[in-house]
């Protein structure tokens, strides 16, 4: 799971559907290791779960049309990214929920219903967001006494804060260049953007720290972090080397890459001005 | 004998395994030990303004079920409706360490579950016979006084 998700169910407890949703939610936290946002304790304690809400793909789901948990997101004012009305799925599928506060035969439909929905929702979106990424790149070779500058050729855009994004399609992956791995010399911590997140370009995306300093990952891009490179939490060594292949920092789904692109330095153009920095400040 | 009610606001359970426990007590309650004479208030719609639920719980008695010592349920109610009749608390109940263990999953429940909601569910209906009890004890009095009031006298019926 690249997504993290968080449900907000409305956990009520005088009809079926309430139960139902309760239900949804453990199987949801079982399957796709989401976390369940209480919705009295919210109420009486907006720290509990304000950041986990924000930061994180809401699922609303509500057993009935009074639909306490979509009014509970609008009043915190939670941006939902999918929701789930019980009654209206039992409706549509022509099964009627039990007077009874149990779990039954058709309840349980019910319940295979929205989670089958939900997962393939999931895996749908998780498949849509798989960036298409060179097996092997062209680099263009820069040296300075006993230091080595890469930098790939095709596809890539530079900003000034040594960070490259290639792009595809409407999917971008983002990292820092060769330039300032040889800078900070041996990588020992990545500090990761939050998956999620909505980040505009040149906004901080997580840091890289080495005993010599640390470093601000400036984004090329705006748009949403959909991915991390995880093995760097393990690894960050990746980084040094090969910051454009295994030390990649994260994936990006762009909002605006026309506007951004205005901004960003090509290949030719980065290339030299690497160069005058590497010659200036003799890494 | 007027019907009496008795209604119970269950802690809505996910912070704790306390939580579900309380819910799967009232359920016990609701649905087989006390049927007909209890009825749940829904606690998230009660909180979102449910008017039907607070004004139950403003004119009919009523009993918080509480998963820790959050209380949420009798703070709610006390704050939405009025004195609530008893509070049960499932931490003082199981102690403070089980109540607070945190919940995976239904499937991941401890085997001897059905003891703890059998012991909360207990006390529930403890509390519920206690109300009526209280209830049916007043309104004997309040009967017998309003007799001795209309008979103008006392009841030893020479006054």
């Amino acid at each position: 799971m690249d997504k993290n998700y968080v449900v907000l169910p409305c956990n009520g407890l005088d009809k079926c559907a309430g139960c139902i949703t309760r239900e949804i939610a453990l199987i949801l936290k079982e399957k796709i290791s989401c976390e369940i946002i209480c919705p009295v304790f919210y109420r009486v304690a907006d720290a509990r779960y304000n950041k986990l809400a924000n930061e994180n793909q809401l699922i609303v789901i509500d057993g009935c049309n009074t639909r306490c948990a979509t009014r509970l997101a609008s009043e915190k004012n939670l941006k939902v990214y999918k929701k789930v009305n019980v009654s209206e799925v039992a409706q549509k599928n022509n099964i009627t929920l039990s007077k009874e506060l149990k779990v039954g035969e058709d309840e349980k439909r019910v319940i295979e219903i929205i989670i089958n929905e939900l997962l393939q929702e999931n895996q749908n979106t998780s498949k849509d967001l798989e960036i298409k990424f060179p097996e092997t790149l062209d680099y263009e070779i820069y040296k300075k006494d006993k230091f080595i500058f890469r930098l790939p050729k095709n596809g890539f855009y530079f900003n000034e804060n040594d960070c490259w994004v290639y792009v595809d399609g409407n999917l971008a992956r983002i990292g820092v260049t060769d330039y300032v791995q040889q800078s900070l010399s041996d990588i020992m911590f990545f500090n990761p953007p939050t998956v999620g997140n909505e980040i505009s370009q040149f906004d901080e995306v997580g840091t890289i720290e080495s005993g010599k300093a640390v470093f601000e990952i400036i984004s090329p891009v705006s748009g949403k972090i959909v991915r991390i490179n995880e093995k760097l939490l393990e690894s960050p060594e990746y980084i040094n080397e090969n910051p454009y292949e295994k030390g990649w920092i994260a994936d990006i789904e762009l909002s605006d890459f026309e506007s951004d692109k205005m901004l960003l330095l090509t290949f030719d153009e980065y290339f030299e001005k690497m160069k005058r920095k590497v010659d200036e400040f003799h890494v | 004998m007027k019907e009496t009610k008795v209604g119970i606001v269950s802690c809505s359970g996910e912070e704790c395994l306390g939580g579900t426990i309380s819910r799967l007590a009232t359920r016990k309650v609701l649905e087989k030990l006390r049927m007909g004479e209890t009825v749940t208030i829904c606690l998230p719609l009660f909180i979102a303004g449910g008017e039907e639920e607070r004004l139950f719980a403003k004119v009919f008695p009523t009993i918080a079920v509480d998963g820790c010592s959050k209380l949420c349920a009798m703070r709610a109610t006390e704050k939405y409706s009025g004195k609530v009749n008893a509070v049960i608390n499932v931490a003082e109940i199981l102690g403070e360490e089980i109540a607070l263990s945190e919940l995976v999953s239904l499937k991941e429940l401890p085997e001897n579950y059905e003891e703890m909601v059998d012991k909360v569910a207990n006390e529930i209906c403890r509390k519920i016979d206690k109300i009526i009890s209280d209830i049916l004890t007043k309104e004997a009095l309040e009967e017998l006084e309003s007799e001795g009031k209309s008979s103008g006298g006392c009841c030893c019926g020479s006054c």
